[in-house]
Formats: structure tokens, C-alpha cells, sequence
């Protein structure tokens, strides 16, 4: 080698030029800025092509691994035919994948791996190549044991710090891992201890259900009378004796449950809108989640076993368990709104939920 | 016309003074219909022979729709007790206090089914995350979703209907 500056090689247009300094060296024929300095005759960018996955300085041990993937993970090699994933099938293409990375101010990078040989230059490769996804996602189909291909990419999109990757996940996972930022990783336990924490006090598992406002409505209404049997029992939410010539015409209002437990119609509504059990037995009337995982006790009704929403617990995933917790919590959480002062409680009055402070829930943020 | 919570708490406190408070179990202070305190022993055989802890209710006014706030006491010298289920601030991991709250409980039942939970303790100890709990927990327990069936290996209460207690 001369003691001449060495010339540039340019991965876009394969050019062989002195970069413009701008300041970070761009090709000067095509302005790109995948440019290499032409410096190590052992390692001479112009032998390689574009899209040669050996471009891809520092990502070697990375891309074997991407390799041993690809040598294992092809269902066609497992004796389930797939005639379009065949890596033995010449020049379809299809059995290789490409995924991009952005990193630094070096733009995009178009890795390709498997395949046919790329050294034969096809530029019309790249396009052909199945996703990163597709590849991954094609172990799914199999019954092949072990990482399926959401998790997978989730794992791979890690490594790679990815950031805006334009690969698509399957199973909704994609959304997540396309919006990772720094943020959605911890790196020590009490940062992980904090958000399972977080993940469990938002969840809304074991939150009662309201009754509905039609369960509401149709409950039998009685006005007490002189003579009825009512009379003679007690409200157990208020702790009175029903009666009548009560200063409030509403206490005349008795709502019998379909246990055949009866309360003041102005006691019983605000406890159903928070939640629909009775108050004496738990009958509910409307199913509950279930935050009994032991024996079911004998007071539980047959057949109320079904969980409620995807924060339940129960034979849901546990990735969508936490998530659909996650979410749920957030529409369904508590305003710590109080009652205007002095005002009773109506028995008619609306969103009275909004006004009770739910047994263990969450009100608002930590102290 | 009085709220259905000063109503109902009238009538507790008036049945308390009437009939006294279970064995165990004293009032010692209902100044209003906000805070009431109680001291709270162990009677018989137990783990907690010989102490006593102060138990702090605080009602809101959609009380018995919405549970009292129940802590034990740990300021003037008083210690909450040491127990799977009772954090060192003094906070509660009961069902009855959470989601199993219903307002067929009284203050009264309360008080005895925590008597009963330190009763049928079988070793004095702190709740295993209580370090992490007691550094982030609010001020008010309400304010704490327990849960009381995780692998927080928390503990729930049957209610006081049943009379029995049931650990995890």
C-alpha cells in the first residue's frame, strides 16, 4: 500500500471514492453514508457484496447465532415438507430473511441470512426474502417445541437494542417490541419489584363487580305495609328494624336479593354498584371474579368459576393476564371523588360507583 | 337527617357501651365518627401472651358500604404485632379489609377476627416483602390492593359469619 489516504468504499453504489467529509464521510458519487475506509487488504470491503451479512462489523457472533438458528430451525429439514422453505431449494429465496438495523448515523442496513449465495450478487434478493418474522413465525406452524416465534423476535429485537425495526411481529407482540424505548427495561430487582408490584395492585383480578343498572332495576321492590313480614326483620347493612312512619318515605323502600335476604332500598343500591353479592350470604348477582384459588368454599354458588376479563386469573396466559390487567385497571379505576357534603345517598342516584372507595382498591398513587 | 354512616355508628357505639366490647377487646377512644381506637390482646394460649396493640379504625362516609381503614398503631410506643399478615407500619393483609369486606361486618367483628388471626398464629414473623411494602406503602391501607391469595403468601380472613380462619 502506497502512503497515499486510502480510498473509500461505498456499500450503496459500490463506488470506490474519497468520501465527503460533512463532517461524518458520505460517498461522494451517491451521497450515501454506508462508506467504508479501504485500509485492511485482509478484509477488502469490494470483495464482499451488498447485503453480505460479513458487513456486519461487531454483529458476528450475533449473525452465527442468527445462523445456527436458521441451520436448526427450518421445519422442512424436521420431515415436514415445505417445498417453499426448502433451504436445499437453489435460488428460492424464501428460506433466507433479512431484517434491518438502525444504528448510530450509519442509516439502515439490510442484513440478509440464508439463502442462496449472495455473493452471486442478485439485487433483486433482498425483496424476495421472507421478514424476520415470517421466518421466525414459520416455527409456529410446526409443532416443533421450544421458543415460539413471538417470543423469539422479542428475544432477537433485545439483542439487538432494536429501535424502529420495520419488522412486523405476529400475535400482537409487535406493537410492544416496535415501541420499546429505554424506559420499558429495568436493570436491577428493585426497578423489576416495582413494576410487578405495580402490575399486581393495578390488577383488577380480585376487584368486585358491580351489579348492572338492569339487575338493578328488576329487583323486587316492596313498599312496606302494615302487616307485612318485613316488618319484623332487620336491614342488615343499616343494622335497623324495618318500620314504617319512618322520617324518610325512602326507608319504606324494601329490596328482597334473590336470597331472599331484604335491605333498605337506599342501604343495598349503593352496595350493588360496587359489588353484586349480598351482603349477608354473598349470593352473587352478578358473577365475581374468582381470588379463591383454594377448595372453592361452600358458600360459593356451582358454576361461578368463570373468570371476568383478561385480568382474571385463571386458564388465560400469563402474558395476557398481565397485560389485559394492565389495561383493564387503567378503564376501570376508581375516581376518590367524594360526596358533595351532606348529601345523602339516593337511592336512584347515578354512578355511584364513582363514589364509593372500593374495598382494597387503589385511589389514587402511592404517598 | 344524619348519614347512614353516623347512624350505623351510633348504633355500634351504642351497642358497645351497652354491652361491652368481647374479652380482649377495649374501646378507648370514639370521639367522633372518624377515628375510633381500640387496644386488642390475645386471650389464652399464644404467641402474643402478654402484649397489647392499639387498633385504629377510620370511617369514611360511605361507611359500612365502603370498609373502615384498619391499622394497628405504631407511633406513641406502640408496636404493631409481629405477624405473617401485619406489616412493621402497621398495615393489614386481611380479606375481610379488602375485597371481602361487607357491610354486614361491624367494627366489633373486625376486631375479633383479628384477634382470631393472631390467636392462630403459629410464628412470630414479618410478611416476607415487608421491607418493599412498608418503603412504598400509602398512608392509608385502603389505599393497598392486598392480595391475598399470591405468592405474597398472604392470608385471608373468612368472614366473621363463618367463624373460622383459614390460612393459605
Amino acid at each position: 500500500m502506497s502512503s497515499r489516504e486510502p480510498m473509500w468504499f461505498c456499500h450503496q453504489c459500490n463506488a470506490e471514492m474519497r468520501p465527503l467529509m460533512v463532517p461524518e464521510p458520505v460517498c461522494a458519487s451517491c451521497h450515501g453514508d454506508f462508506v467504508e475506509k479501504i485500509e485492511d487488504p485482509a478484509d477488502d470491503p469490494r470483495e464482499f457484496h451488498h447485503g453480505d451479512p460479513a458487513d456486519a462489523a461487531g454483529l458476528d457472533p450475533f449473525l452465527m447465532l442468527m445462523q445456527g438458528i436458521m441451520n436448526r430451525g427450518i421445519p422442512s429439514e424436521r420431515g415436514s415438507p415445505r417445498p417453499n422453505r426448502s433451504p436445499t431449494g437453489g435460488g428460492n429465496a424464501s428460506s433466507s430473511f433479512s431484517f434491518q438495523i438502525r444504528s448510530g448515523s450509519n442509516g439502515p442496513a439490510v442484513f440478509t441470512i440464508g439463502g442462496p449465495n449472495t455473493l452471486g450478487g442478485s439485487p433483486g434478493l433482498s425483496s424476495r426474502s421472507s421478514s424476520m418474522s415470517d421466518f421466525l413465525h414459520s416455527g409456529d406452524d410446526d409443532d416443533r417445541p421450544g421458543i415460539a416465534g413471538p417470543l423469539m423476535a422479542q428475544y432477537l429485537m433485545a439483542l439487538l437494542g432494536n429501535r424502529g425495526s420495520h419488522t412486523e411481529l405476529p400475535g400482537g407482540l409487535g406493537d410492544a417490541v416496535e415501541r420499546g424505548r429505554m424506559g420499558d427495561y429495568v436493570f436491577n430487582q428493585e426497578a423489576l419489584d416495582q413494576i410487578i408490584s405495580n402490575l399486581m395492585e393495578n390488577s383488577n383480578a380480585s376487584r368486585p363487580v358491580p351489579a348492572t343498572d338492569e339487575i338493578m332495576d328488576k329487583l323486587p321492590r316492596e313498599i312496606l305495609e302494615v302487616g307485612s313480614s318485613t316488618l319484623e326483620r332487620d336491614c342488615a347493612v343499616c343494622k335497623e328494624q324495618f318500620q314504617l312512619e319512618t322520617e324518610d318515605p325512602d326507608e319504606q323502600i324494601v329490596i328482597t336479593l334473590p336470597c331472599g335476604h331484604p335491605f333498605h332500598s337506599a342501604c343495598i343500591l349503593p352496595w350493588l354498584k360496587s359489588s353484586g353479592t349480598c351482603p349477608v350470604c354473598r349470593h352473587q348477582l352478578i358473577t365475581q371474579p374468582e381470588h379463591h384459588p383454594l377448595p372453592p368454599r361452600g358458600s360459593s354458588p356451582p358454576g361461578n368459576g368463570a373468570s371476568r376479563g383478561p385480568g382474571a386469573g385463571g386458564d388465560g396466559n400469563l402474558f395476557h393476564s398481565l397485560f389485559g390487567s394492565m389495561m383493564g385497571g387503567g378503564s376501570s379505576s376508581m375516581s376518590s371523588s367524594t360526596l358533595g357534603s351532606g348529601s345523602s345517598q339516593s337511592p336512584t342516584g347515578r354512578g355511584g360507583r364513582e363514589h364509593e372507595h372500593l374495598p382494597g382498591g387503589w385511589d389514587e398513587e402511592l404517598d | 337527617m344524619a348519614s347512614i354512616s353516623a347512624r350505623r355508628l351510633s348504633k355500634e357505639l351504642m351497642e358497645i357501651k351497652n354491652d361491652g366490647c368481647p374479652v380482649g377487646i377495649n374501646l378507648i377512644k370514639a370521639d367522633d365518627f372518624s377515628t375510633w381506637w381500640f387496644t386488642i390482646e390475645v386471650m389464652g394460649e399464644s404467641l402474643y401472651q402478654n402484649e397489647q396493640f392499639t387498633l385504629q379504625f377510620r370511617f369514611d362516609p360511605q361507611y359500612p358500604i365502603s370498609s373502615p381503614a384498619v391499622q394497628f398503631i405504631v407511633t406513641e410506643g406502640k408496636q404493631a404485632p409481629v405477624h405473617p399478615h401485619v406489616y412493621s407500619n402497621g398495615h393489614i393483609c386481611a380479606s375481610i379489609l379488602g375485597n371481602e369486606w361487607s357491610p354486614v361486618l361491624s367494627v366489633i367483628a373486625v376486631c375479633v377476627t383479628l384477634q382470631s388471626m393472631l390467636a392462630s398464629c403459629k410464628e412470630k414473623q414479618r410478611p416476607i416483602d415487608n421491607d418493599r411494602y412498608v418503603k412504598h406503602a400509602p398512608e392509608n391501607p385502603k389505599k393497598t390492593r392486598f392480595h391475598y391469595d399470591g405468592e405474597c403468601q398472604c392470608y385471608r380472613i373468612i368472614p366473621i359469619q363463618d367463624l373460622t380462619i383459614r390460612f393459605l
